[in-house]
């Protein structure tokens, strides 16, 4: 087969397959790390809402979440869309190499919409306006600008957190006319999500027994065999994919899948303490926000995993404070508390997850309240905050409750 | 919500530039340019293979594409993409090399007004840091014609919202002469004058943080090549 010369990869000639998998059985690698290390993840938002960049190491990944106004699936009146797009071509050089002889869009458009779509991460009932009628559509454009490896770990944790750092225009409807407003009439509002799905990517070759975490571009390309494992907070497994020649057996899976789920809840963890930043950053003003643009200037304010983790670790020596910081959250308001045990019995969610819902509660509750005071405007504000709590209510309860049935068979 | 950004500078200057040089490790050259919050990424990649529908005996073949942040590019993006062709065509000494390929790359990051101009100016970046063989470099230049009558040099996006006439030029280093003229909107011919002459006096500004940034670029691997004659010793 032709093998287009221009676009070389690493790891493709027989050579470098044998120096590396030698390199493995000795328990080595070509970057020191060790097989259970993974390389540093860096997240940049943007300006818009909806826009990061991921870094890990030399693998960075650009999303971008935009929404339209349009006319529902016939199948399903009351649900928005979300449609996953992933582009190789660009800056990365890849579009020649993947219509040769590989699939790469293919595949990462396959994870991505296998982790996000068909486990239902996002609510779609809530990006219903009118049935049949008007919908949000809700799309993720996932550009690739350089590949080093590990596509998949990168565009999922650049869709993730591109998704859950998006807003959406608030919506007014009545008697079929439609109102949407901009941005300095009310605030944006952000998505729901069931749960927040990361993957995690595994090399196996036949010369080793241990599996490798976060492979480079040449250990991807030189392994025998790739496992892609999606995990929730919840540390739920939501989609896997293991292909190649290496027979793996179930132990191996298995030991892959254990150290994947706490990966996966703390990178979680990590896109939540950037989000958090980010938000500190743009409630001081649009001028502090470098967007895009601080890939180029700040070096060392970076929203590193590394750093964040650290910090993570100290903040964990004062337990009493987080105790205090628990207790007021639940005497702060009657129905948060009523939320937070529903959700603690059913699914024994952990603590980072409640702490994160009621403060979007509390800043999407405080512009309602401050747009009843006015006669004309407090109509609208009633019949929208109405709404807006009937669609939010229901089908978490829902999912929660069918999750939970499911895990207590499983461990049945 | 961003004109105190461009208040802070005149309207009669160019907003402050910052690059970075190879962000990226797959190709031959890349850059990371800005223009106040406007960003972009550049990437170069050639001489290389042809394919046999694009072979020209006597200069290579020029790729240049332009994508967007979000969704496939539009018609605007392909206007945009030729007028980079444009420029890089004149620019470019294909004649060095004959039956190749020269590949760039624009990737849009930010736009918060002048997206042209500086996609323009990332190109050259990205040739010069790839060692593409270029005649001459070349810069760009936006400028526009508020709804006051005032000529604004690399506005904001937020002054381009009630404006009447918008042009964007780009000129050569050697002699300054025009490489490349855009207009939209009505104007008068002496301000059309003006503002070429306001665009050329700028674009000496951009040349010289062109040679500044490359200066700066080698001359950290002259420390490192001082460093490592040092251990030598």
């Amino acid at each position: 087969m032709f093998h287009n010369s221009n676009f070389f990869e690493p790891g493709k000639s027989k050579p470098e397959r044998s120096f590396v998998q030698l390199a493995v059985k000795q328990n080595q690698r070509l970057d020191g790390r060790r097989s259970n290390e993974s390389r540093d993840v860096e997240l940049t938002f943007g300006k818009d809402w909806g826009s990061v960049a991921v870094s890990m190491g030399d693998t960075k990944v650009l999303a971008q979440v935009t929404c339209e106004m349009g006319p529902p699936a016939l199948s399903r009146p009351n649900e928005g869309k979300i449609h996953l797009n992933v582009y190789l071509g660009g800056v990365a050089f890849l579009d020649e190499a993947h219509t040769t002889h590989d699939q790469r869009s293919l595949k990462l458009n396959s994870l991505l919409e296998r982790t996000f779509r068909s486990s239902r991460s996002i609510d779609l009932e809530s990006l219903c306006v009118a049935v049949e009628k008007h919908v949000w559509c809700i799309r993720v454009n996932v550009n690739v600008l350089n590949h080093d490896g590990n596509l998949y770990d990168a565009s999922t944790i650049a869709t993730l957190a591109a998704l859950m750092h998006f807003r959406r225009p608030d919506v007014w409807y009545k008697d079929g006319e439609l109102r949407i407003f901009k941005k300095k009439e009310r605030e944006f509002i952000p998505l729901l999500f069931h749960h927040y799905p990361v993957s995690v990517t595994y090399c196996v070759y036949k010369s080793s027994v241990q599996p490798i975490l976060d492979p480079t571009l040449l250990e991807e390309n030189a392994a025998d065999s790739v496992i892609v494992l999606s995990f929730n907070s919840f540390q739920e497994l939501c989609s896997l994919t293991a292909g190649g020649t290496a027979p793996t057996n179930a132990r191996i899976i298995m030991q892959c899948a254990r150290n994947a789920a706490v990966r996966c809840k703390s990178l979680l963890n990590f896109v939540r303490k950037a989000l958090a930043l980010d938000e500190e950053c743009r409630s001081q003003g649009d001028q502090s926000v470098d967007g895009l643009v601080a890939l180029i200037l700040n070096t060392e304010h970076k929203l590193s995993y590394n750093k964040l983790m650290g910090r993570q670790k100290q903040e964990q020596q004062p337990p009493p404070s987080e105790k205090m910081q628990l207790d007021n959250n639940e005497s702060s308001e009657t129905p948060v508390a009523n939320e937070e045990p529903s959700k603690e019995e059913s699914a024994g969610a952990p603590m980072d997850t409640s702490d994160w819902l009621p403060h979007d509660e509390d800043s999407q509750e405080l512009p309602m309240r401050s747009e009843a005071s006015p006669s004309k405007a407090g109509l609208k504000g009633k019949q929208s905050r109405g709404k807006y709590k009937a669609n939010k209510k229901t089908p978490p309860r829902k999912q929660n409750h069918s999750d939970s049935e499911e895990e207590a068979k499983r461990y049945i | 919500m961003n004109l105190p950004a461009k208040m802070d500078v005149e309207k009669d200057k160019l907003r402050q530039m910052h690059c970075e040089f190879n962000p990226l490790s797959r190709c031959d050259g890349s850059v990371m340019y800005s223009q106040g919050a406007t960003g972009l990424i550049g990437a170069v990649l050639g001489p290389i293979e042809v394919k046999t529908q694009n072979l020209s005996i006597d200069g290579s073949y020029l790729e240049c594409n332009y994508r967007p942040k979000a969704g496939l590019p539009q018609v605007t993006d392909r206007i945009r993409e030729a007028a980079i062709r444009d420029v890089l065509e004149l620019a470019l000494l294909s004649e060095a090399h004959p039956r190749s390929k020269m590949s760039v790359q624009i990737q849009e990051l930010e736009d918060r007004g002048s997206i042209d101009a500086c996609a323009v100016n990332c190109a050259c970046l990205a040739m010069l840091i790839g060692g593409l063989p270029l005649k001459y470099s070349f810069a760009a230049v936006h400028a526009i014609i508020n709804e006051q009558g005032e000529y604004v040099l690399d506005p904001d996006q937020s002054e381009t919202l009630h404006q009447r006439a918008s042009f964007t030029f780009a000129f050569d280093s050697v002699e300054g002469n025009l490489l490349l003229i855009q207009t939209k909107g009505s104007f008068k011919i002496a301000q059309f004058n003006d503002i070429e002459c306001l665009c050329l006096a700028a674009s000496a500004e951009i040349f010289q943080f062109y040679r500044n940034q490359v200066a700066k670029y080698h001359g950290r691997s002259e420390a490192t090549a001082k460093k490592e004659d040092v251990n030598e010793t």
